[in-house]
């Protein structure tokens, strides 16, 4: 399967960047692009044109849940889905993320599996609301 | 000084008796006296020699921590954090290392299952194992090349995750250093006076963000995805 489907990445490690750049691509979605923090981030999703956002949490600069809270608070960007890929595990975080908005959150370390069935529920409650 | 006028007090008396005793022709009684005398002085001197050893040895306990303390900060710790830098490089080298070779391995092993893909559509399509012998050939040529790289990849995979010897030993001397830091503050601490519980001590410990750490503090945790996916339907997402 081949998507069409524009992703940002953000995350501090490049490793990591690297890690869900594969699994993306081997779920058949090519076009993906990568940021470091969420200052880098935001320009490239106001001047860009993404589908989805996937960003990690604990970031030097903006972190992630900034970032969420920048990206719904814009008119433009404000309906994007997002899915929080993070280690923050503490449930008191993951309210406030679910709280800032994001659509799907998933904990480090995950599996292949698991990214894959968060990002395809996104996208089918994302298609479902359009 | 309250201390030294009572022994004063204390001597001025002996004195005074061993001049009624000597007044007196008493030499049994200047014999007390006199002993009393040299025990009061004596147990003074004591209690003075005895102060100044304590003195001395707060002294000494406070400069040893200090002078421990100095040497963590501004040695020690410095060199611990520019190894922990290397630590950071040598796994990130290792990784990216790892992902080269899952990466120049992936595209021989999908050639390979594409080839094979083929050749089972052109059987089932009727043609004989004689009408696709050159494709067959082809195909045991590629897999055995292809196997033989993915081959070769896999053991610089393994080769790669030799980063751990060298990072757990540059960790482990920096778990040493924060135990014996650990202990150079408590003892600071101890000399300072103030209070140590753990309470305290917890009490004042920032909010931590990082991953969670299996046997570190991290109240609240929720103890896999399962977990938060539970949550997640809990508040509706």
């Amino acid at each position: 399967m081949q998507s069409n489907l524009s992703f940002l990445v953000v995350d501090d490690f490049s490793t990591m960047r690297r890690i869900i750049k594969n699994l993306l691509n081997d779920l058949g979605y090519a076009n993906i692009t990568e940021a470091d923090d969420g200052n880098t981030a935001l320009p490239m999703l106001k001047n860009g044109k993404f589908d989805f956002l996937i960003t990690d949490w604990n970031m030097p600069g903006m972190p992630g849940l900034d970032l969420v809270k920048h990206v719904r608070a814009d008119a433009r960007l404000g309906k994007m889905p997002v899915l929080m890929l993070t280690a923050e595990a503490k449930r008191e975080q993951i309210v406030e993320a679910v709280q800032a908005g994001v659509n799907g959150y998933v904990i480090k370390p995950f599996t292949a599996a698991t990214l894959k069935e968060k990002i395809e529920k996104i996208l089918a409650a994302h298609s479902a609301a359009a | 000084m309250s201390t030294r006028l009572l022994d004063n007090s204390e001597l001025v008396s002996w004195l005074g008796a061993m001049s009624r005793a000597a007044t007196a022709g008493d030499e049994e009684a200047l014999g007390v006296a006199l002993a009393g005398f040299e025990g009061v002085r004596n147990s003074t001197v004591t209690m003075q020699v005895r102060r100044v050893a304590n003195d001395l040895q707060f002294a000494l306990d406070h400069f040893h921590a200090s002078a421990q303390l100095k040497d963590m900060a501004q040695r020690r710790v410095p060199d611990a954090r520019h190894r922990l830098a290397h630590v950071l490089r040598l796994t990130d080298d290792a990784a990216h290392r790892t992902m080269d070779l899952v990466e120049r391995s992936a595209p021989l092993a999908d050639h390979a299952t594409h080839e094979a893909d083929r050749l089972i559509q052109l059987q089932k399509a009727g043609s004989t194992v004689q009408q696709i012998a050159p494709q067959l050939t082809a195909f045991v040529t590629l897999v055995s090349a292809g196997m033989g790289a993915v081959r070769s990849n896999l053991a610089e995979v393994l080769i790669a995750q030799g980063y751990q010897d060298l990072t757990g030993q540059i960790i482990r001397g920096v778990m040493k250093l924060t135990q014996e830091l650990e202990s150079a503050l408590a003892d600071l601490l101890r000399i300072a006076g103030p209070d140590t519980s753990e309470e305290a001590i917890a009490a004042d410990a920032p909010g931590a963000h990082g991953p969670a750490v299996p046997g570190a503090a991290a109240h609240d945790a929720v103890g896999g995805q399962q977990d938060v996916d539970a949550l997640l339907s809990q508040l509706g997402v």
